[in-house]
């Protein structure tokens, strides 16, 4: 990574957009647990700068947008070096990648190397990658196949005469209205 | 019987474990013929009583109910009988389990591989989590861990919830150094509810693993006594199931408490009752017990019930028919008494008893299709019965109080001397059925010490019995009330939904809540009391309102009983209520309470924020983003169109997650090129394109710093 150089003149967009974008970076870099500032500074810089080339290519979106994509497009970029041996695609890259650097310890151990490919330490990319090798267990596939279970003879019964009623709806009336009556009946020649 | 899976040593008996049929048969028919005689004398007494004058057709109806109630006092009181008998007695008992292993045992390595699998359907993550870190911890301590896998297996369908639960997950094995060791899946459609999740497990991992045990998303064992479980199955290769005995614990309310007090002190003689006569054929519980996985694979696969829910359709309560099958397949249901080990909590107030109670009932009402299914063994049909009866002697017991209204107001003269002393014999009978278990459980409590030694916390144990009678006196007509409900519910075809289970109260007393529940059963008491009264007007005696008052008392102040056992003040302060957990907690509970207080203290973010926790983490946090993600990856992409994503993730940035609803969160979080392509989208947009969520949710980087994975867990990382 080259020397710190805070020098930062777009040549599209307004400050106000430039300022906007700046603390959208800010607060997304603060995200990957950066607490580290200076190298915060160093990264939203970087970024803002490669924002500006691409604004100036393509001003009808805003600064915060490209800043965002320069950032996606870096992180892939040196995730792409780490993890080159493990033929990932894109959303797999990204996925797994963050996940790695967060499981390595990345944020509190290397802080300073974040997104910096030329200078990382060997021991760094080799945490990263095994980080994500940690996975399993390995299925191993079993018939779980339910039996059916003779119910006998009363499911057949009820399974009949729940079936004509059905089909029969003046039957299931009937029956119904000999039910309630039966029981008003009843209640009638005890209280009668 | 196919070849058990499992034992190791090859002079072990491939049935050891399954009591010998001399020994089941003679306690059955011993505890069923005193349990026989018992509803034949009260069956006798009563008709004795009735039958002065001729019986009525009301009289018989009164007779026919009475004799399934009867039954069933008589099942709880000799179970209780024989458990207190079995505690006592100086020669240990020849089936118990704990005699299979001797000091040898013990030394040797633990080479099975068991699955510690836990179901989880939108739980409270913290708990379910530091839950599984102090089993995981207590299983480390035992230097036996190594062949342990720790399986949590998510339905939850609420999708913050799912993103807190990879989260905790990832922090979980990060803190513990335990990638490798806990797993973590998620079902992207929860067929067959918790016993579906297990046979997806079994189908998936199953043939990895000897063995598998089962957790409730409270659960807490400790690893002792998993080890221990382990062991019994190698030495017992046909035992199918072992069911421990989970101990309630951790409770809060006045009703939490005194039901696991009341299980503290009682549960264990009937445990022992229980193990006398079921022997072979026990019940399995649905979790704290072990399975042994290759027969549960190969019998225990649930089929669907004729016709649809709530009466056919999916078995809910999976448990007794999975321990039905595997008795079927050869192999022994058995139950281990343990005293320390096995926990669970319970509903924190009335209304969510009722609610779990709802979900029992009709399970169990759907066994009616099963009792009498081919190929069962006999004791699985009667332990379909008892548990449909648990439920249904509610109704009965309701029908049997309107029959003796009904009795009391077309009264017959009573004055013979036979027909009077069979009634005062009855009463002193029942009144022994069921006061005298409990009597003798105390007394043996009080002398024996087996609970607590120093003689105060016997004392105090006497006075909380005396206290908790007032309190299921005053509950069981209430129960009474909505149990017959439910039943009648379930027989009309009203189904129940599958919820979370609520294990703490979120504040204070819900009173409109309650209210709503038990309005109309104090409706239900006045209107009774009315009738009683009438009667006594009529008959210019007031005998039967007094007979019956105390069920009426019960049913008229049900709100405010609701309200004062649903309550934080549980006698704790005083002392009672205590159990052995409270007063000296075992390490593994005293383990996950440090920590479930440690997380108390945590930061906390705006009530909107913290509802949407995790869905607000996905798409912010580039770690959270890559987990999901990550997990997600070799999932087909569901089968929605790209513009229909398009328009969900636009309305999420623009108005907020609360403007989605749960198909389309659903949608977009299964699919990982939106969850991918919003979390920069969300980054990208303009502060005034930004739903004043999202706004408040960046902010919160600058305003508190703390990583998302750590938000549901405590910060107790294992050095090194």
């Amino acid at each position: 990574m080259e020397a710190v150089n805070i020098q930062f003149a777009p040549a599209t967009g307004t400050e106000e957009e430039w300022n906007e974008a700046y603390a959208r970076l800010a607060d997304y870099f603060r995200s990957y647990q950066l607490h580290n500032r200076i190298r915060r500074t160093q990264l939203i810089l970087e970024t803002l700068r490669k924002a500006a080339e691409a604004h100036a290519k393509d001003p009808t979106r805003r600064p915060t947008a490209h800043a965002i994509e320069q950032a996606r497009l870096m992180l892939r970029e040196w995730l792409g070096a780490i993890y080159s041996d493990l033929h990932l695609n894109e959303a797999q890259l990204e996925a797994t990648g963050r996940l790695g650097f967060h499981l390595a310890g990345g944020p509190s151990r290397w802080p300073q190397f974040f997104l910096d490919e030329e200078n990382m330490p060997d021991d760094m990319g080799e945490a990263m990658r095994s980080a994500i090798r940690n996975s399993g267990p390995g299925m191993s596939v079993s018939k779980m196949t339910p039996r059916d279970i003779d119910l006998g003879l009363i499911p057949d019964v009820a399974e009949d005469t729940f079936g004509k009623l059905g089909r029969h709806p003046i039957l299931r009336y009937s029956v119904l209205f000999l039910i309630v009556f039966g029981v008003l009946g009843y209640l009638y020649s005890l209280f009668g | 019987m196919s070849a058990p899976v499992g034992s190791q040593t090859a002079n072990i008996a491939m049935t050891a474990g399954m009591p010998p049929k001399r020994v089941s048969r003679t306690r059955r028919s011993t505890f069923f013929s005193l349990v026989g005689l018992g509803t034949i004398v009260g069956t006798w007494l009563s008709f004795v009583f009735l039958s002065e004058n001729g019986m009525r057709i009301s009289e018989w109806a009164l007779l026919l109910v009475f004799i399934p109630l009867y039954y069933q006092l008589n099942v709880g009181f000799w179970t209780a009988l024989f458990g207190v008998w079995l505690m006592n007695r100086p020669k240990p008992d020849s089936l118990d389990l704990w005699r299979t292993l001797n000091a040898d045992d013990y030394e040797q390595p633990i080479t099975a591989s068991t699955a510690i699998c836990m179901p989880v359907f939108n739980e409270d993550v913290t708990r379910v989590y530091e839950g599984l870190r102090s089993i995981y911890l207590s299983l480390e301590a035992t230097g036996q861990s190594k062949n342990f896998d720790f399986f949590i297996l998510s339905d939850s369908d609420k999708t913050s919830q799912w993103i807190e639960e990879e989260t905790a997950w990832l922090e979980l094995c990060r803190q513990l150094k335990a990638f490798g060791r806990i797993f973590y899946r998620k079902r992207r459609k929860p067929i067959n509810r918790k016993s579906g999740n297990v046979s997806d497990f079994c189908r998936r991992w199953g043939k990895r693993y000897r063995y598998m045990v089962v957790l409730d998303a409270d659960s807490l064992m400790s690893g002792a006594l998993l080890t221990s479980m382990v062991r019994i199955m190698e030495k017992n290769p046909g035992i199918g199931i072992l069911q421990t005995f989970p101990k309630q614990i951790a409770a809060d309310t006045l009703l939490g408490r005194v039901m696991q007090y009341a299980q503290a002190l009682y549960g264990p003689p009937f445990m022992a009752g229980l193990d006398y006569w079921q022997c072979g054929e026990a019940n399995f519980w649905g979790h704290n017990a072990i399975l042994r996985l290759a027969p549960f694979i190969e019998h225990c696969a649930l089929p669907p019930l004729p016709k649809n829910a709530p009466f056919g359709g999916h078995i809910l309560s999976h448990d007794f028919v999975e321990a039905a099958l595997m008795r079927k397949a050869g192999y022994a249901v058995r139950l281990l008494p343990t005293t320390r080990g096995s926990y669970e909590e319970g509903p924190p107030t009335l209304v969510d008893m009722l609610k779990r109670d709802r979900r029992w009932c009709q399970g169990n009402i759907q066994h009616l299709w099963l009792v009498f299914a081919k190929g069962w063994h006999p004791m699985s049909r009667v332990n379909f019965l008892h548990g449909i009866l648990s439920y249904v002697s509610s109704l009965l017991w309701f029908f049997f109080l309107v029959l003796v209204t009904y009795l009391a107001a077309t009264p017959t003269a009573h004055t013979a001397p036979q027909a009077l002393l069979a009634e005062k014999i009855l009463l002193g009978l029942t009144v022994m059925l069921i006061f005298l278990p409990k009597t003798v459980i105390l007394l043996d409590e009080v002398i024996t010490g087996r609970m607590f030694k120093p003689l105060r916390l016997r004392l105090l144990t006497f006075f909380s019995s005396l206290l908790d009678t007032v309190v299921f006196t005053l509950m069981a007509p209430v129960l009474m009330v909505f149990h017959a409900r439910f039943v009648i519910y379930t027989l009309i075809g009203k189904s129940v939904s599958w919820v979370t289970q609520r294990r703490k109260i979120d504040g204070g007393t819900n009173w409109s809540e309650i209210i709503l529940t038990f309005a109309s059963v104090t409706v239900l008491g006045l209107l009774w009391t009315a009738i009683g009264a009438a009667i006594g007007v009529k008959l210019g005696s007031f005998a039967f309102l007094i007979w019956i008052s105390p069920i009426l008392f019960s049913l008229i102040v049900s709100i405010l009983v609701a309200a004062i056992v649903s309550g934080g003040r549980s006698g704790r302060r005083l002392g009672i209520f205590l159990t052995p957990e409270e007063y000296d907690p075992p390490s593994v509970l005293k383990a996950m309470q440090q920590n479930l207080e440690e997380i108390k203290d945590r930061l906390q973010l705006s009530p909107e924020l913290e509802r949407h926790y995790g869905l607000m983490q996905v798409f912010l946090d580039p770690y959270v983003n890559g987990l999901h993600v990550s997990l997600l990856r070799r999932r087909r992409t569901i089968d929605v169109s790209r513009s229909y994503l398009d328009e969900i993730g636009h309305r999420l940035i623009t108005q907020g997650p609360q403007t989605l609803n749960a198909q389309e969160l659903k949608a977009m979080m299964h699919d990982t090129d939106t969850v991918t392509n919003l979390h920069y989208r969300l980054w990208s947009a303009a502060d005034h394109e930004l739903a004043p969520f999202w706004s408040t949710a960046i902010r919160q980087y600058k305003l508190a710093p703390t990583s998302p994975f750590a938000h549901t867990l405590a910060k107790q990382e294992i050095a090194g």
